[in-house]
Order: structure tokens, then sequence, then C-alpha cells
């Protein structure tokens, strides 16, 4: 990388990046505003990647590292599943696998007012999005759209979920959809909610069919999209056997 | 308060109720059927007694050293065998640095019944000097991810790390043969410790209900389970030690049918680990071969280069 520091800003964008790496030259982009997001640095003229991830670029100017780790750095506007933590007189907490827990106001429900406060057990499952993310303070989670209305947002019931990296949630989350799901979608019907948190939640008629959905997607990390279809056919045919 | 929350990894509700459904038809959530293993690699160090365990997401490592010490008074004859166990927090957010939590204490006692109260090495081959000089073998395990039965995988990361440990060979010399030479491996052929049998930690867990018993429970079902039990018996079918925790009660003839099952298992994993432990052997006999092979090539083709006459 020494030997070509900073080439033209497109040589960068949707390749890995590591730390250090010199990603933009402002030198050569006078008269450019430019908004960075996470994983990128400014140093003096240059644009330093401070993780390692795919630098992703959208137009017009917005420029940010992806990467794929256990925890979750919020950010707002994400939707995310948390699990409930704790109830307080005016917020619930919520483990959303960030650094600190954040708080869910019992207000901010479709509908809500003082008067009819939702109940939750800890550990219930939420799907809720990211309203407020500063640094520094508890990020703050909303269980409505911007319009205030429901959608999808709210309690799952059922089902089952399970952990896996940030990156594996934004590949299922990804369009066109990703071989995986298209594949089992084909052939099995399930629900599936996907946090950008790293949460996936998955519901089916049978336990049976909750385990080969869950795990064909936790094993599919790694793999190429031929090798997903295999897999999932794979997983599918044994399914047919053992039933 | 807040910060511990957050240190703590949370579960859900849905998934204990599902991990109790499937297991009533006998699934479990990796796909696994109650009485399987998780795959398990074994994998040595480049220095000797060092090894690393895989049982699924489960991860421990565990490092053989060896000192000379003054034995215990009561024990003249006898070398020591110690364990300690270190739980890494990033392993697991639970896991606090600093002092060992009840899991950790627990953990090495368990293994450190296993191994030593059967007498599963040697400690008498471990005297130097009766009363004097003895080996004191101190095996550290190490937790590096916690995916759940940490007892199984730090149990067989301790017996693969002691199956490859070497010690130097010592001899006495001087008028009174009480003069203590330690020969470095490259002087005299090290020696390998003396074990006896392998003692397998083999643990079950216990749901609430209908008697369901799994065996190498996740860290997911661990955090679910109603008790749970350890026993350690090894490939004769002789049982070492039993360690049961958690409030289930639970009816003789299920421990038994434990006991039946486990000695199984311990069988198949015995094989397992000699096996790694045979072929870790080769490869270093291999690579030791390889090199002087090489060395003999880089000799004679300095010859005919003429550089050395």
């Amino acid at each position: 990388m020494e030997e070509k520091p900073s080439g033209s800003p497109a040589s960068f964008i949707d390749k890995p990046v590591i730390p250090g790496d010199v990603v933009l030259d402002l030198s050569d982009m006078t008269n450019q505003t430019i908004k960075l997001g996470g994983g990128l640095r400014q140093d003096f003229d240059s644009i330093v990647a401070m993780k390692a991830g795919t630098l992703r670029f959208t137009k017009p100017n917005k420029y940010w590292v992806e990467t794929s780790q256990k925890r979750y750095v919020p950010c707002v506007g994400d939707s995310v599943l948390g699990i409930v933590a704790d109830s307080r007189a005016d917020n619930f907490l919520v483990d959303i696998k960030g650094p600190t827990l954040a708080y869910l106001p019992v207000l901010a429900f479709e509908g809500g007012t003082r008067r009819n406060i939702p109940k939750f057990e800890v550990g219930t499952l939420l799907y809720v999005r990211v309203v407020k993310a500063n640094p520094g303070m508890n990020p703050e989670l909303s269980c409505t759209d911007a319009s205030g209305k429901a959608a999808e947002y709210g309690v799952l019931k059922d089902g089952y979920n399970f952990d896996c990296s940030t990156g594996l949630s934004r590949m299922l989350l990804r369009s066109p959809r990703c071989p995986v799901l298209e594949e089992l979608g084909k052939k099995i019907s399930f629900e599936i909610a996907v946090g950008l948190n790293g949460r996936v939640w998955v519901n089916a008629g049978s336990p049976s069919l909750i385990i080969v959905v869950s795990n064909a997607i936790m094993n599919s990390e790694s793999l190429t999209g031929v090798q997903q279809r295999i897999m999932v056919d794979k997983l599918i045919q044994n399914l047919k056997l053992s039933s | 308060m807040e910060h511990r929350l957050a240190n703590t990894s949370h579960l859900t509700l849905n998934q204990k109720k599902f991990i109790e459904t499937a297991l009533l038809a006998d699934l479990r959530t990796d796909g696994r059927r109650p009485f399987d293993y998780r795959n398990l690699t074994i994998k040595f160090g480049k220095e000797e007694g060092s090894a690393e365990v895989q049982l699924g997401q489960t991860h421990v490592m565990a490092i053989i050293t060896a000192q000379l010490v003054q034995p215990y008074r009561d024990r003249p004859n006898d070398g020591t065998l110690s364990i300690f166990t270190e739980f890494s927090p990033m392993a697991d957010p639970s896991f606090e640095p600093g002092r060992p939590g009840e899991s950790a204490v627990e953990l090495g006692r368990v293994i450190d019944r296993g191994l030593r109260e059967s007498r599963a090495v040697d400690t008498e081959s471990l005297c130097v000097l009766s009363g004097k000089l003895v080996w004191a073998i101190r095996v550290d395990l190490h937790i590096l991810d916690n995916g759940g039965n940490l007892i199984d995988a730090a149990n067989i990361a301790a017996l693969a790390a002691l199956l490859t440990f070497w010690r130097p060979e010592i001899s006495l010399g001087g008028q009174d043969s009480q003069e203590v030479t330690v020969h470095p491996p490259e002087e005299r052929e090290p020696l390998h410790l003396i074990i006896h049998h392998l003692p397998i930690a083999v643990t079950f867990a216990f749901f609430n209900y209908e008697s369901s018993v799994v065996i190498d429970p996740t860290h997911e079902e661990e955090a679910f389970m109603g008790g749970r039990m350890t026993a350690t018996i090894n490939a004769n079918g002789d049982v070492c030690a039993i360690q049961k925790a958690g409030g289930e009660g639970v009816l003789q003839s299920v421990i038994m049918q434990c006991l039946r099952i486990a000695s199984v298992k311990a069988g198949s994993m015995t094989e397992k680990i000699k096996k790694a432990v045979r072929f870790s052997l080769y490869e270093t006999v291999f690579e030791y071969l390889s090199c002087s092979l090489s060395l003999e090539k880089d000799i004679s083709a300095l010859h005919n280069s003429g550089i050395i006459k």
C-alpha cells in the first residue's frame, strides 16, 4: 500500500481496507464536500481508514467503512432486535448488543399514553428502531416508524432467535436477495426478522424447520452464493429423509 | 447496575421456550440429537505441552510447565500436579478480569479432581530427591471462547497437553549422589510424563420436565438448564469423579443411564485424543527429518560447487 498512497478515490470503493490505509486524498478534490461515516478519519489532507472492512460510497458524497463484528455500534435509523433487560418507570432498558443498554421510552409506541403502558417481561424480544445514537449517551429506541405508526415494530412472539455478526445480518438484508434466503424460501415457508445489530429471529411451522433455517443462515456467512444454494439443497434433502 | 446489565449476555424467553419445545421432539438448536457431541478438533502448539481444543464454539488452550520444588512434608516422594484456570473476558462478557468467578473455581476443581484423585498422572516418577526435590507440574487452562460446556473442553485440552509434555532428564551425581544435573533436551532425550489412564469428563444437562437429558450442552442450553452433571470416566469404565450442580433432582436410573453413555463417549474420546497426539508426534519427527534432509542437501550442494573441500 505504501507504494501507491491514495490513487483515485474510485480505487478503494468496494475494496477491503485496513486501519491506516489512506483512502482519499483531499488535495485532489478541492471544491467538493464529502461526508464521512463510521471507520474513517480526517488527517490533514487525507482520509484514513480506522477500521478493517469494506469501503462503501453512495452518491453524491458519502463514504464509510462497512465492518463485520460481534458488537454493534448504534446508528440512527437502524432496525434492530433488542432484548428487554430491565424496566423502569419511564423507560425499558433494552440490550441491542451495543456498548451500553438502550432506552426504550414507555411512550414510544403507537398511540402510547401514560394510561396504556405496555408490560414486557425481562427477556422479551423486540423489533425496534434506533432514533438517537449520540456518543456518551445511551441510545434511544422507538417501536414506531417515523410517522408514529406501529409498522412492523413490536414484540416478536415464539420462534427462535440467534446472534450472528453484523456482516451476516447486512448480507441477509441486501437486495437482490441473498441466495440462502431465496433458496430456503422456495422450499420452506418461514418468517424472519433481521436486526442490523447482528440478531436474527426465525419462525416456522415446526421446530425442525426452524432449526434447519437458522442453521442454514448461521452457516452461510463464509460461503459463496453457489455454495449457499448447494448447502440449502442438502439440508432440505436431509430433512425430507428424516421426516 | 446498568453497567453490569450490559455486561451479561442476554437470552430471550423465545429461546427458552424453543429449546424446551424442540427437546420434546428430541431436537436441539444446532441440529444435534440429545446424545451427540459437537465437533472436536485438537491442535498442538509449537512448544511441547501446549494444546488447543475446539468443541463447537468453545475454545480452550492448555499449557503445561514444570518446575523443580521442595515436596510437601507429608508426601516426600510425590511430585505435584496443580491446575490453574484463566477466564479471559474476551471469551464471554460476563467473565470479569482479575478475580476468578464461581464457574472458574468449579471448573478448576472438577478437572483437578478427575486428574489428580484418580492418579492419572504418576506423581511418584516425578520425584528427584526424596524429601528435597520433586517436579511440580502446572497446568494452565485458558478459556478463549465460551460456547458452553467448558469443563469437557478444558479437560480434553489438559489431557492432550499432558500427553505431549516433555520434561528434561535429570541425573544425580557427586560423592553422596546428591548433586542434581538437569540435562537440556539437546544433550539427553527428554522424558514424557507417565500417564496411567485418561479420565474424560462428560457433561450432561437436565431440563426440568419429563427428565430431558442432553450431552455437551451449548452456551444457550447451559443458561436454561435445570441441573448439570459431569461424570469423569475413563475408557475402562472406571468412574473417577462426579460433579452434580444445579437444583434439579435426578433419578438414580437416569444417573446410571448417563454413566453408561459417558463410558461409551469416554472410549471414543480417548481414541480421538490418542490419534491427535500420535499425529502431532509424526509431524514433529517429520519436521525434524525434513530439516536435517534439507541441511544435508545444502551441504552436498556446497560440496558439488567446490566451496567446501
